[in-house]
């Protein structure tokens, strides 16, 4: 099982760039780049952070395959 | 390929180290069977290193700070990578300790072989001195430095 997201469809849904939600959530562009393709796992912290700001469910946003 | 401050900062510190190497060992390569006390201008090349390294850091990091005007935040990711290579130089400072110790106890072996055997030849080709421990932490430090900088890098390009 791999944990993957789609953070990028809905980041876009949202009209928001990778560098503007990483400034609202407090971490770097790359950070977002390295989530957005299953390199970099977040802390719940980060997860729930960036689920609460794109007006989703954690378990919407991040989910097993 | 963009690269961002965080891996030109250790882009620099690679470049350090393998300068470094290149041009501060050969003269402890060349000494290492003397004491430190009868190396000729040992002051001036600790001298020498210590303005280059201040002079060079300041430098560099003055024109980084120039270069890339915006101020980038640490995350949690950054602490990741850290934790990361921290581990690998740790592990690698560990080893490095396990060899000294070795090296050191294989001159008291010899020690012990010199009163068994006599045997001065034996006994002068594993003689250590206090300028070969410098050289041999020196090789260490440089060579841990180049593998840890080198793989903080490739966390960065990859994770």
């Amino acid at each position: 099982m791999i944990l993957k997201n789609n953070l990028k469809e809905v980041r876009q849904k949202n009209g928001l760039t990778q560098e503007e939600l990483g400034n609202y959530v407090g971490v770097s562009r790359q950070t977002i780049i390295s989530i957005e393709r299953y390199r970099y796992k977040p802390t719940l912290e980060l997860a729930m952070k960036i689920a609460a700001k794109l007006n989703t469910k954690i378990e919407k946003l991040f989910f097993f395959e | 390929m963009t690269i961002s401050k965080k891996e030109t900062s250790i882009l620099i510190e690679i470049f350090y180290s393998v300068v470094f190497a290149l041009v501060f060992l050969p003269y402890f390569y060349e000494n290492q069977n003397k004491n430190l006390i009868l190396m000729d201008g040992l002051i001036d090349i600790i001298i020498q290193i210590i303005i280059s390294s201040v002079i060079y850091f300041a430098v560099c990091y003055s024109i980084l700070e120039i270069v890339f005007k915006r101020k980038e935040s640490r995350d949690e990711r950054d602490n990741m990578i850290d934790s990361k290579s921290y581990k690998l130089g740790y592990l690698l400072y560990e080893l490095s300790l396990f060899i000294i110790i070795g090296y050191f106890c294989s001159q008291l072996q010899n020690k012990e072989l010199l009163n068994l055997t006599g045997n001065h030849e034996l006994y002068n080709s594993f003689q250590l001195t206090d300028g070969g421990i410098v050289f041999l932490i020196l090789v260490l430090l440089a060579f841990i430095s180049i593998i840890k900088s080198s793989y903080h890098f490739y966390l960065h390009r990859t994770n």
